[in-house]
């Protein structure tokens, strides 16, 4: 799990300041946006291929403000991915946690496991747009086949790659099973269940667009691919802004609860937490150093 | 922005001790299958669940039978997505490593590429199907330009992390052997960075197999996506189910053949391969040494 621009792998760059770094990115985008705007007004770009950003621009600011038609297919999306989210999320981790549990289970479980990996989730598209129907269900229902195995996998890994040393304090201290599963498989597993909660948003969220391509009346997904057949371009590319910013805050929300709950993986958050647990336990026995 | 990846399969056939010997194993698991079968078929011939929706086995092995023997019209369709996944990989790959052994190798390109990166990763990338349509064509260009995007991201990251991930001590030996940039480059940052690129690569053909089948949902004339699409569509589920069946084992097939050559090229990792290629460079040594 690396950060490609955490201060590890930039070590050794000449630091910029911040007003500097800014700056400089700024003046990259500016280039780079103003040529390519340049370049549609001069008629050297297709406005048919590839709109200019101020049109996307202003498609944008229409779809939110003037006739604010984005707004029901944004929470349309939204929900059906969440839903989709959430049954997918349970079904893996349900079927991971059985199968750390039940070594019969998993050991029968295994090739069926193998079978879901090599199938592309979404090449099962037209079977659920037959099952479900043209409404919400079937994106719900996609997006929870799409994103249902990531979270099994790296529970089940989490759960089974126990540190030798750990389980055998936990043994030594005479822990039930119940407090092993708590105190020692959960905790060590977090990390890699939350990298596969990560995985599964992305794919709930892709699972929902590829559904609303293949048939849908509401949504982002067939929005976009309306105004693209109609070649109204500069509409599908602010439908595609729309749905990285879909991406870009789910993303964020996932990274706020990889903060939140794996708090002793960062130093500053581990010390905030203590001092709060501290605060607590003293609060609850009285300070013992004053006694 | 993080490389969250999915913990691999074989983890699972690695956990599952077998107990009994291999052939016993083999028996339970045909015959676990078997009764598996055998339910679903009966509950479909007493009515329990519509043969519409979920066919019976033994209507999906005849249409397995026909699609590829006696109408034998899969092969063409299968040839196409095919050539479609892979020529989408081989470009989305090849542009992947070059952006990050570029990104490498400049600090400042890195630098300016990030804000970029987070918002192409952010951004559901499958999404872009209908504007891919629209610039391409219907033809197989499109589905080869979604491929390549959809599956470019993987080898990026992994590509730049492995590239990164030497080790200071490793640097410190090459340079105090006086290796040129070159030689670092091809001689220590390559052979550390490939067990990740691999894995990278292993992703890739994965998705750009699905990015494949989903522009060919959106529009197309041949190929595996539209086959199925059909085949649903006229409510002929059973030979959908065989349509599907046939990506399964194709993704298995090419994930196996990815471990193969996964183990080829990384033959340090494995002490058999290691010492049989140790012993073929010492009879060449010994050869051009003339001893």
């Amino acid at each position: 799990m690396s950060d490609i621009g955490s201060d590890g792998v930039l070590a050794g760059v000449k630091e910029l300041s911040p007003v500097q770094k800014t700056l400089a990115h700024g003046l990259v985008f500016l280039v780079l946006f103003g040529g390519w705007e340049l370049g549609s007004r001069m008629g050297y770009v297709n406005e048919l291929i590839m709109p200019a950003p101020t049109s996307i621009a202003y498609r944008l600011y229409e779809m939110f403000f003037v006739t604010g038609s984005i707004y029901w297919h944004y929470i349309i999306t939204m929900y059906e991915a969440t839903m989709g989210f959430i049954i997918g999320v349970s079904i893996g981790m349900g079927l991971a946690i059985t199968a750390a549990i039940s070594p019969v289970f998993r050991r029968y479980w295994a090739p069926y496991a193998v079978v879901f990996n090599v199938t592309p989730g979404i090449a099962v598209t037209p079977f659920i747009i037959a099952w479900f129907g043209f409404g919400w269900s079937s994106k719900i229902a996609l997006a929870a086949l799409v994103c249902f195995f990531p979270p099994f996998i790296n529970t089940l890994t989490g759960l089974l790659n126990i540190d030798k040393d750990a389980t055998e304090l936990f043994r030594s201290l005479g822990s039930t099973k119940k407090q092993y599963f708590q105190k020692c498989q959960i905790p060590s597993a977090l990390p890699i269940i939350i990298a596969g909660l990560k995985l599964a948003m992305t794919g709930a969220l892709i699972g929902t667009i590829v559904a609303q391509f293949f048939s849908a009346s509401e949504g982002v997904g067939i929005l976009m691919q309306r105004f693209a057949f109609r070649l109204n371009m500069d509409g599908s590319f602010a439908a595609l802004i729309v749905m990285s910013l879909m991406g870009l805050s789910l993303f964020t929300l996932m990274e706020y609860m990889d903060y939140k709950v794996l708090y002793w993986r960062r130093h500053s958050r581990m010390e905030e937490v203590s001092a709060k647990r501290k605060k607590q336990w003293l609060k609850q026995n009285g300070d013992m150093s004053q006694a | 922005m993080s490389n969250d990846q999915e913990a691999s399969i074989s983890n699972i056939e690695l956990n599952a001790q077998y107990t009994g010997s291999l052939g016993g194993a083999v028996i339970r698991h045909t015959l676990i299958f078997f009764v598996v079968m055998f339910i679903w078929e009966m509950a479909n011939r007493t009515g329990f669940s519509n043969p519409l929706l979920l066919p019976r086995p033994t209507d999906i092995a005849a249409s397995i039978w026909k699609i590829y023997v006696t109408q034998g019209n899969v092969w063409y369709h299968l040839w196409v997505t095919f050539q479609e996944a892979m020529l989408g990989c081989l470009i989305g790959s090849v542009i992947g490593i070059a952006l990050a052994v570029a990104a490498v190798l400049s600090d400042s390109f890195r630098q300016f590429l990030k804000p970029y990166i987070i918002i192409v990763e952010a951004t559901p990338r499958i999404a872009l199907g209908p504007i891919f349509v629209t610039w391409f064509g219907f033809g197989m260009s499109s589905k080869v330009a979604l491929a390549a995007l959809v599956c470019f991201f993987a080898p990026f990251v992994n590509t730049i992390t492995g590239l990164l991930g030497v080790q200071e001590e490793s640097y410190e030996l090459f340079r105090s052997l006086g290796a040129t940039r070159r030689q670092v480059f091809w001689r220590l940052m390559i052979p550390t960075a490939l067990p990740t690129m691999n894995a990278g690569l292993k992703l890739a053909v994965g998705s750009a197999f699905g990015g494949a089948l989903v522009a060919e949902f959106i529009s197309a004339q041949a190929g595996m996506g539209i086959l199925m699409a059909r085949y649903t569509m006229s409510l002929n589920m059973p030979s959908a189910f065989a349509g599907l069946l046939s990506i399964t084992l194709y993704g298995f097939l090419l994930f196996r053949t990815m471990e193969v050559i996964d183990k080829r090229v990384l033959y340090w990792l494995d002490d058999d391969l290691m010492a049989k290629k140790s012993a073929k460079r010492e009879i060449k040594y010994r050869q051009e040494l003339g001893l």
